[in-house]
């Protein structure tokens, strides 16, 4: 199988999923389309895991979630994404003591269409990889960073990549000489 | 939108963040929560930022922004900062240390700079008769206390003291990344420091 991930500069592709956003009966389900996100104006932190029920992704899970005020204060919404079906999402965030208080919604991409179009598909098992995307509002994809199925992943050099993409220099105080011609 | 979860955006969480008590909440920062301020969450995100610099270990980071709270004579991030700097294991002579040296950089910053803006052979050459024995030794290392004088130098603007504590930097082979990471935060503690 050829895995072409998509990258930088590409549109990131439209989807409309079921996710997991609360462990409260009846309020459970959302359904999470990529132009809700696009409307909302804000960046979009996208951030896959292989498979739910399994020992790296709560920790690392946990991570990202303990780093969502983070993402808020950066204008980014933040996702969380397996190719896990809803039901198994809910499920284990009522099991495992660490996932339920999750803030952000858990994506259930149970056809693979949204990891496969995104390139992240292990060949063998058809799950994804652990791929994490920052997407800007205009639903352009700024950084792709792609771990193997068991490397944990560090949220705040996320962040950090967050924080130089948004940085821009706009006091006048950065301009540099011959800069201006340089642009055009 | 989705079940999103309620944000920490309030003044309050703000004080919290930096481990300020609510007795201190100022008109400024109620202003900006009020109006749901972006600017908020930019200082906050600043602010952490500086102080988690790779270059600055955490308590060299909180002896800076001590010694710009002092600077600014900012009592409630100056007690922040005390605390924090204490959970680093920073001792009491330490602390001293900081409040001495930025006390002393007020004279040197406004003295040295008159010498730079008149450039005048007499004041040049004048004794200045400011003691400075706390520079000779100093518990927290001569580096150290450079920087630390760099970076209270830089907001007092005094070009003659920023340039010289630069230069002596360089002379303890100090990275010019770490003297930039000092000197941005002490700038963003400084605009941290006008909230209040």
């Amino acid at each position: 199988m050829k895995n072409v991930v998509l990258s930088i500069g590409s549109q990131f592709p439209d989807f409309n999923k079921k996710a997991v956003v609360s462990t409260e009966k009846g309020k459970e389900f959302y359904d999470l389309t990529g132009q809700e996100i696009r409307a909302s104006g804000k960046w979009m932190v996208m951030f896959w895991w292989p498979k739910d029920f399994t020992f790296v992704c709560p920790t690392e899970i946990a991570e990202f979630n303990n780093h969502y005020q983070d993402f808020e204060d950066r204008d980014a919404i933040l996702i969380g994404a397996s190719t896990d079906s809803e039901f198994v999402h809910a499920a284990w965030r009522r099991d495992h003591e660490d996932l339920r208080g999750l803030k952000f919604p858990m994506l259930a991409d149970t056809s693979k269409t949204l990891a496969e179009e995104l390139g992240i598909l292990e060949a063998n098992e058809k799950v994804a990889y652990r791929a994490t995307f920052i997407v800007d509002p205009e639903g352009v994809i700024r950084w792709v960073s792609l771990y193997d199925l068991n490397v944990g992943r560090n949220v705040k050099e996320v962040l950090r990549v967050l924080d130089a993409l948004q940085t821009d220099e706009l006091c006048p105080c950065n301009w540099q000489k011959g800069e201006a011609t340089l642009v055009a | 939108m989705f079940g999103i979860a309620k944000t920490a955006d309030s003044a309050a969480d703000f004080l919290k963040e930096f481990g300020i008590a609510e007795e201190h909440l100022s008109e400024n920062l109620k202003m900006l929560a009020q109006t749901n301020s972006r600017y908020l969450r930019d200082v906050k995100i600043n602010v952490n930022n500086s102080l988690q610099a790779v270059t600055l270990v955490k308590k060299e980071a909180y002896l800076i922004a001590l010694a710009v709270s002092v600077n600014e004579k900012n009592e409630a991030l100056k007690q922040a900062f005390i605390a924090s700097a204490r959970v680093e294991g920073a001792t009491d002579e330490e602390l001293a240390e900081v409040i001495s040296c930025t006390s002393l950089l007020s004279a040197n910053n406004v003295y040295y700079r008159f010498r730079h803006f008149m450039k005048d052979e007499y004041y040049t050459n004048a004794q200045a008769g400011i003691r400075m024995s706390i520079m000779a030794n100093p518990v927290l290392g001569k580096e150290f206390f450079e920087l630390m004088s760099l970076v209270v130098s830089a907001l007092n603007g005094c070009e003659l003291c920023v340039t010289s504590h630069e230069k002596a930097l360089l002379g303890h082979a100090t990275n010019k990344q770490r003297i930039h990471d000092a000197v941005r935060l002490g700038a963003v503690i400084r605009s941290l420091s006008v909230l209040f």
